[in-house]
């Protein structure tokens, strides 16, 4: 190995090993709440409703869990990490290393990440016991996973590093992410939603990513799977592009 | 003094020096001005030779950290340029910041990792091979005689050893250029002049040093040339003696008082009026 790749490995082993060393808290909580969710609305109100669009309701419910374990992991690791680390100081350490803006940026990117896609395969691996859950379009999953994983970490590193308490990095999720994500559709299909629900959940983001993990699993879709791809790509890489110029400027990381 | 060297290896040893050459730290007309309009630094030059034990004495505020931080990358200079042998510090920052390791002023270790974790990242982050690191941290954990708790998580170790953590991490890469900022504030006798055989040893095996202090007889021990540094520029620089002696007083400290505007402070005077 490089330098460089011996580098960026230390970057990202330090950042998976900081979630493995909590895991309790980091892995196996959002597993609990996980099944928590299959469990009280899959099992217990699920036999009440039925079908959706000719779809068991709590397979109907499963696309969107795995997608909300793996965006609100990527974004609490990488907002946390972060903000814990400027907080002690500690980053100074990684900081004054030869990284670059760069290297230092995709390695706090790929914790959250890879902790959001690790909560994720559990909970697809144990729905899949659980329930005969389909996948459908895996073209369309796994870019789908993989874009809403990286976008929620870029959107965790944005608020780490803004963060200068650790107020903000819970206000950020609890009162933007979660609304957004558990408005957007993860337990119901917004076309039974009354008006104006409907309409203004067209303008949740997160709506759009539920949609294009759904279509990956089950085939069933109400949006636009091509537009909401490029979408989502394109909101992913202006995401990016800001972190890096962040980054590059040393924006309040670096005085 | 409980926990001193406990061997004779030599705990730094830099690599020999590389093609670029040029003077350990070479800072020119170095601009510092934060966002709020504070110019924490006036165009500072500076030039420390390769092997010296350098000195920067001031007080609090007057630009010391800020300038460790622009040599660092933990600050980004307004103006001027700082080269590491010879290397750019500022650009393209690579080789100067693998020839530099710093110890700074705050105990900034990451309380989710072990020591031994702390010094391999550490030694990762500066591109040592696995094989490399293993062994250079084990000998730097048993040179500070840290090794028992190698695998104990930072948090719970004593102020002392917490910094002695700090000076093993930032050898780790084996630096030519030592920075050490402010390493013996807030410690106990012991620490202090343990950390003073730590540090003069490293210098006697070639690594170039520039110590930041507020204590003067530190200075005077350990520093082969001293700058003062006041309200962001050097406005002297020399040997104890020629501080002492361009001041006309009879110490680094009183030399020190008369660049603060404070000299009837000094020990000189007190000792004239006591009974």
């Amino acid at each position: 190995m490089s330098a460089g790749q011996i580098r960026f490995c230390a970057l990202v082993r330090r950042e998976v090993n900081r979630f493995l060393k909590i895991k309790r808290q980091t892995v196996g909580a959002p597993l609990l709440e996980t099944f928590l969710y299959i469990s009280v609305f899959g099992a217990a109100l699920g036999s009440r409703i039925d079908e959706l669009h000719g779809i068991d309701y709590v397979v109907f419910i499963i696309p969107g869990l795995i997608m909300m374990a793996w965006a609100i992991n990527a974004f609490a690791n990488n907002s946390s990490s972060i903000l814990q680390q400027k907080f002690q100081r500690a980053i100074d350490d990684q900081l004054s290393s030869p990284a670059s803006p760069l290297e230092l940026l995709l390695a706090f990117s790929l914790g959250g990440f890879l902790r959001g896609m690790l909560v994720a395969m559990f909970t697809f691996t144990a729905a899949s016991v659980l329930v005969d859950l389909p996948v459908e379009h895996v073209l369309v999953l796994i870019p789908a996973l993989f874009l809403v994983g990286f976008f929620f970490a870029q959107l965790g590193v944005l608020v780490g590093v803004r963060a200068e308490q650790f107020d903000d990095v819970s206000f950020a999720q609890t009162f933007v992410l979660q609304p957004l994500i558990f408005l957007g559709g993860v337990f119901y299909s917004a076309s039974l939603l009354p008006e104006p629900f409907q309409t203004i959940t067209h303008f949740n983001p997160v709506y759009y990513m539920i949609g294009l993990v759904r279509y990956g699993f089950l085939g069933y879709t109400e949006t636009n799977v091509a537009l909401s791809l490029t979408v989502l790509s394109l909101a992913t890489l202006a995401l990016f592009a800001l972190n890096h110029r962040l980054f590059s400027l040393g924006y309040r990381l670096r005085a | 003094m409980t926990a001193m060297l406990r061997d004779d290896r030599a705990i730094s040893a830099p690599p020999p020096a590389d093609e670029a050459g040029g003077p350990a730290l070479k800072i020119d007309e170095l601009v510092k001005r934060y966002p709020t309009g504070t110019e924490a630094l006036r165009g500072v030059s500076l030039e420390i030779e390769t092997g010296e034990f350098f000195g920067l004495l001031g007080p609090n505020g007057a630009g010391k950290s800020t300038l460790i931080h622009c040599t660092t990358g933990l600050a980004r200079p307004t103006s001027g340029s700082i080269s590491v042998f010879g290397h750019d510090a500022i650009e393209h920052y690579e080789q100067a910041r693998l020839a530099v390791g710093l110890a700074p002023q705050e105990l900034n270790l990451d309380w989710f990792l072990t020591l031994e974790e702390t010094l391999d990242y550490h030694g990762g982050y500066f591109g040592m091979p696995k094989r490399e690191r293993r062994e250079r941290s084990r000998e730097l954990l048993e040179a500070f005689s840290l090794g028992a708790k190698k695998d104990d998580r930072t948090r719970t170790l004593s102020g002392g050893m917490k910094r002695r953590l700090i000076l093993a991490r930032a050898l780790m890469h084996r630096p030519r250029l030592l920075i050490l900022d402010e390493p013996t504030a807030g410690v106990d006798v012991e620490l202090r002049l343990e950390l003073w055989q730590y540090v003069q040893r490293i210098n006697e095996e070639g690594t170039t040093i520039l110590l930041t202090t507020h204590y003067l007889e530190e200075a005077e021990q350990l520093c082969d040339r001293v700058a003062f540094i006041n309200d962001g520029g050097i406005v002297a620089q020399g040997t104890s003696e020629e501080l002492a002696g361009g001041y006309g007083v009879a110490s680094l400290e009183d030399a020190y008082l008369e660049l603060v505007g404070r000299k009837e402070l000094s020990r000189a005077k007190i000792s004239d009026v006591a009974p």
